[in-house]
């Protein structure tokens, strides 16, 4: 039961990658906020997170105009990415 | 309610993680949660520069962290070598180092990485951003 | 007491995140929590042998790891999917580590109580 948490896109950083090896599609959740929300509007990334568990920053997607390109990913406020960070057992912030 | 411990490891400006962190800790002092501290490691020590200068239409960063200091108390805490290393002092790191200036005043503090150690030890949750 | 996993994922020298990581295990450990390593791509770096970090303005806090046993940390993990991405074998890095499958590693993420990635 683990919170992953996605700040940067993968054109820069390693992170999603890297965590998408570790992450368990049954038990954890990932969490992408700022830039990294950007890359759900690419069909080959949403592809390989099909199975996972997916929120978004709903600040960080309006801020960047992507309500709505991204109206079938759940986003959460900071309070409920708060009570998501409790929910899980430990937050892994790549 | 809950116990956090935030960690901040990247620079006020040109990345984003810092507000997110601001706003995740607001978020969990609104909802009635705790937070031993903000611990300001590696470029998040950036945060604590009080010479940090924003132009006043925009979000100033290091303010806001010092209002949510006077709100709720919580205290803001820097691993002292890492911003030594980035040119943050305090007056007694200027002295200690023979300079003339320092940036670094309270509200915010200096500290060890022992007090990070010993923060997560206290907290139900570590947050890094 | 907590359980402590320090991750590095990124190479060691071009940035200042690996040497502030091992930084945060070693004090950890001296703090008495129970510190665990584990290097992914190309934090995986860091292990080589044979590296002059000085030679390009940087401190050689890669030495720091032979001591590693001397603070308590014995759990060091490194990528199996990593080694083979960069062709690497275990007589190419400088202490030993338990070469691990992205489920072991998981399974490890899964005991720690916190998890730190640098």
């Amino acid at each position: 039961m683990i919170l992953h948490l996605i700040k940067d896109t993968p054109a820069n950083s390693s992170a999603l990658n890297t965590c998408l090896r570790y992450a368990r599609k049954q038990t954890d959740c990932i969490l992408l906020s700022g830039n990294a929300v950007n890359c759900l509007l690419q069909a080959e990334v949403l592809a390989h997170l099909a199975d996972y568990k997916i929120y978004v920053s709903q600040e960080d997607v309006a801020a960047r105009g992507l309500t709505r390109f991204l109206k079938q990913i759940e986003q959460v406020n900071y309070s409920e990415f708060v009570a998501l960070s409790l929910k899980y057992d430990k937050v892994i912030s790549w | 309610m809950s116990k956090f411990i935030i960690q901040v490891n990247s620079a006020p400006y040109g990345n984003g993680a810092s507000f997110n962190a601001y706003q995740f800790a607001k978020a969990a002092l609104a909802s009635g949660h705790t937070i031993d501290k903000v611990f300001f490691y590696q470029d998040g020590v950036l945060n604590t520069n009080h010479l940090n200068s924003p132009a006043s239409d925009e979000f100033d960063l290091k303010q806001a962290w010092i209002e949510l200091h006077q709100q709720y108390n919580i205290a803001l805490v820097n691993c002292v070598s890492a911003a030594l290393r980035r040119g943050v002092l305090s007056e007694v790191e200027a002295g200690e180092n023979q300079v003339q200036h320092w940036n670094m005043q309270p509200p915010f503090t200096m500290g060890g990485l022992g007090e990070l150690v010993s923060g997560i030890e206290k907290s139900d949750k570590l947050i890094c951003f | 007491m907590k359980k402590l996993c320090i991750v590095f994922k990124q190479a060691p020298h071009g940035t200042a995140h690996g040497r502030e990581g091992l930084d945060f295990a070693l004090l950890s450990a001296s703090f008495e929590q129970e510190v665990s390593l584990v290097f992914t791509g190309e934090g995986l770096l860091t292990l080589l042998k044979e590296q002059d970090p000085e030679s390009i303005g940087c401190k050689d806090y890669i030495s720091t790891l032979g001591a590693l046993g001397l603070y308590d940390i014995d759990t060091v993990l490194v990528c199996q999917e990593s080694m083979h991405e960069f062709n690497l074998q275990q007589n190419d890095l400088r202490i030993p580590a338990l070469v691990s499958s992205a489920e072991e590693i998981a399974a490890h993420f899964d005991h720690v109580d916190e998890v730190m990635v640098f």
